[in-house]
């Protein structure tokens, strides 16, 4: 198969630094026709935007920015994220559950996403959360997810934290481009791995050109 | 001869007459894998498009709701012997080929997406590990751990004045157990906890994590062992080997890991089991007095049916099980089928599943191998120098990327903080504890004033923890890094969540404390069983599939003795 044209690098925020030469994608002839197909339509072009009106795409796209942090500069590529959260909420493609002191998942965005606006309004007279800059937007961020267990504009902040972050992890980390960020060769089948145990490595794994680095003591940073 | 050398020659002579026994009874009994394609496709379609199909007007030996582990094992087992069967099953049948892939967003439609609500203390999120969909059920994503129960899950409330007696002992379920294991097969170590038994293959060769568990358990003094798992190592069958791909929750597309799909389904079909698919059971008709189930009402392609049987059995797990005889409420039963007491729906139990995750900078590679692997039970049974009752057991976890970004974003990591945890994945170990909960009273399913596509109310789950809960987990928590720290981790994390779902329909002694006697029966209605999870009363630390289908297969052998003996009454039974 002709090599797709994908990059090998997480586009904005971080630098590849850990696997500057890996791409998941480099596989792709060894992965089974159903896979390579899901996958690979996942790089096609996303759909329209069907769920968020604009001010909830502007406040959306923001809040999803800061969460993932691809925050590089304007016109950068990056994984779009805001577009895969809204074709999930069109479809109603939820995990199965909501908790009982939240609307379901499609109306807890909505409401979230206002009271955010509100929050912008609140602090910065600004019309919208998307009109702050990335530091205004962080703090904001911060201050729900400080609040825990405690009432955010009427719901429960640690609800409204999972409900985010939940949606945000599951479109981010589905990509090709995040895989190859954290070292990840994706799908596997049918040819599995040979090489099992602690410091083995298949010939397409690459190894960590920055073991030592490790992530502690840097939470809640944004 | 010293104690130690003479247990271990009883354990290789165990293990040695199982592995090298011939497999013609195994065969004889369920022919499953040998009804798979020796193509290299994974499903033989000829079994479905031949398959026998009744008429909603026939009046069957038995409907089934539901073909996950309890449903596809009581199909395959009442059509083996000669009963006319029909398993409805809200899913579609799935091809391992075509319909599954090997990725983790991909597999989302594998689980039980319909809505439902979850309240209480400690709400329980539903979805991935524990709820499925389509022909095989959860078997079909969940890990393929599949550990006994210990004889002392049977007498928690005699031994420990906690929890529930089960009315059947440990030794009732020992030949199913080790049916089971024979049909599904089970890989893994002589097992030295609970009744000390061995396994028919071989274990595995362990990945990563697995090692990571195994050196910081040997340096703690705390027995480990590899297995036991459901997933074939050298053939069975026209199964393979696994591959060591490590996808098992989104499906086996290899054929190695055991589903019901493969294990249970191919066989029932053989001896004459129709599974109609996208079918949606509405509820369990009885007839107008309420003394007998007539057959399930149920919608399929926007049209509602009613399957006539001469016996029913509801096989749709701990939330949907109570949900569907709760929506079954009739003049006789007004607060749901076979409520009278109100039960239905009580006593539902998760495990506490602390995960806890060490940093080595060693590269671990943790998404390679059968996620659980390694466990070690030395903590499964009550210890009376702990404060609290009953215990856990540690198992290896090992997430995916989306799982565990889900995981460390939990924790309170978002932005640039989780991108670089996440460029970390490689590096981390994951232990994942499973902790005996305790049932409750109040811990249970109701009906919700939302509404599903169906227009049936949806379940709402409410759990709560009890002090002893949290004592359990908290220990397990401390066990886990204690773990980690042993083989060199050098920081450690560790998040709350929860894992399996039983009881909800427990089996019981009388109508009093449960819904189904010993052999499965509803207390109310004598031709009306549940065969799946919900009927456990405790559920030990240990992944419950296999219990849930080693309770199917004792009832189905029940069932099928008693056949001829015509409808019975398990309260006409009782007296002398």
């Amino acid at each position: 198969m002709r090599r797709l044209p994908t990059g090998r690098r997480v586009p904005s925020g971080e630098t590849g630094a850990r696997f500057p030469n890996f791409d998941a994608l480099d596989q792709v002839d060894a992965w089974d026709p159903a896979t390579a197909a899901t996958v690979v339509g996942r790089l096609a072009r996303q759909p329209d935007l069907r769920f968020f009106t604009p001010a909830e795409e502007a406040t959306a796209g923001a809040l999803l920015d800061r969460l993932l942090a691809q925050d590089g500069p304007p016109g950068e590529p990056k994984v779009p994220v805001l577009q895969m959260v809204d074709a999930r909420l069109a479809e109603a493609q939820t995990d199965g559950w909501r908790y009982h002191d939240m609307p379901e998942d499609g109306d807890a965005w909505r409401a979230t996403l206002a009271a955010l606006d509100r929050d912008a309004a609140d602090e910065y007279e600004a019309d919208s959360f998307a009109d702050l800059t990335c530091d205004r937007q962080k703090r904001l961020v911060r201050a729900v997810q400080d609040l825990h267990g405690k009432p955010w504009h009427g719901l429960p902040a640690a609800h409204v934290w999972s409900l985010w972050t939940r949606y945000a992890c599951t479109a981010f980390y589905a990509r090709p481009y995040a895989w190859n960020e954290i070292g990840f060769p994706g799908p596997a089948y049918p040819r599995g791995y040979a090489r099992l145990g602690i410091g083995l490595r298949e010939p397409f794994e690459e190894a960590d050109a920055d073991p030592t680095a490790d992530p502690a003591d840097r939470k809640g940073t944004g | 001869m010293s104690g130690p050398v003479r247990s271990r020659l009883r354990e290789a002579a165990g293990t040695l007459c199982l592995t090298a026994s011939p497999q013609r009874a195994i065969r004889e009994r369920n022919a499953s894998a040998w009804l798979l394609p020796e193509d290299g496709a994974r499903f033989d379609h000829r079994l479905v498009e031949g398959m026998r199909r009744f008429d909603d007007t026939d009046e069957v030996d038995l409907v089934v709701v539901g073909c996950g582990a309890g449903g596809a094992t009581l199909t395959q087992r009442m059509a083996h012997a000669g009963w006319s069967v029909v398993c409805l099953e809200a899913g579609p049948f799935w091809d391992p080929d075509t319909h599954w892939v090997s990725d983790e967003a991909g597999s989302h439609h594998l689980y039980w997406t319909e809505p439902r609500v979850i309240s209480g203390t400690d709400p329980v999120p539903m979805g991935s590990n524990n709820s499925g969909r389509g022909v095989g059920g959860s078997t079909v994503h969940f890990a393929g751990f599949v550990p006994r129960f210990h004889p002392s899950d049977f007498s928690t409330f005699t031994d420990d004045g906690v929890g529930a007696d089960w009315p059947i002992r440990y030794e009732d379920l020992r030949p199913s157990y080790e049916r089971i294991e024979q049909e599904l097969p089970v890989a893994g170590q002589y097992w030295p906890w609970g009744d000390p038994h061995p396994y028919p293959y071989a274990p595995h060769p362990v990945g990563g994590n697995g090692e990571i568990l195994l050196r910081g358990a040997a340096a703690l003094g705390i027995r480990a062992r590899v297995g036991p798992v459901a997933i074939t190592n050298g053939r069975f069958g026209n199964r393979p080997h696994c591959i060591y791909r490590g996808f098992c929750l989104q499906g086996c597309k290899v054929n190695a890991k055991a589903s019901t799909l493969i294990t249970h389904v191919p066989d029932a079909l053989a001896h004459g089991a129709e599974i109609r698919t996208q079918a949606m059971a509405v509820a369990v008709e009885t007839d107008a007095e309420g003394r007998r189930a007539i057959g399930v009402r149920y919608l399929r392609n926007g049209r509602e049916h009613l399957q006539r049987a001469r016996t029913v059995a509801v096989a749709g797990y701990s939330v949907e099980t109570p949900r569907l005889l709760l929506n079954s409420a009739n003049r006789r039963f007004p607060d749901g089928l076979c409520n009278d007491h109100d039960q239905v729906g009580r006593y539902l139990m998760v495990q506490g599943a602390p995960q806890t995750a060490g940093r080595f900078e060693e590269e671990i590679r943790a998404y390679k191998a059968p996620p659980p692997e390694v466990t070690s039970e030395d903590f499964y049974e009550t210890d009376p120098t702990n404060g609290f009752k009953r215990g856990y057991a540690i198992q290896t976890v090992s997430p995916l990327p989306i799982t565990w970004a889900e995981h460390v974003a939990a924790q309170g990591h978002w932005g640039h903080d989780l991108r670089r945890y996440m460029q970390d994945y490689i590096h981390w170990a994951t232990l994942g504890a499973l902790c005996e909960l305790l049932p409750q009273p109040g811990n249970r399913v109701t009906l919700s004033d939302e509404k599903d596509r169906h227009g049936l109310p949806v379940a709402d789950f409410s759990y709560s923890q009890c002090d002893n809960d949290r004592a359990v987990i908290r220990a397990a928590r401390a066990t886990m890094e204690r773990i980690l720290r042993a083989a060199g981790a050098t920081e450690v994390i560790t998040i709350e969540r929860y894992a399996h779902l039983v009881g909800g329909c427990r089996m019981a002694a009388g109508p009093e404390q449960g819904v189904v006697d010993a052999d499965l029966r509803t207390f109310a209605v004598p031709n009306l069983l549940i065969t799946d999870g919900s009927v456990l009363p405790t559920q030990g630390s240990a992944n419950p599939a296999l219990t849930i289908m080693a309770v199917v297969d004792r009832a189905a052998r029940r069932l099928a003795d008693g056949a001829r003996s015509g409808l019975r009454s398990p309260y006409e039974r009782s007296l002398p």
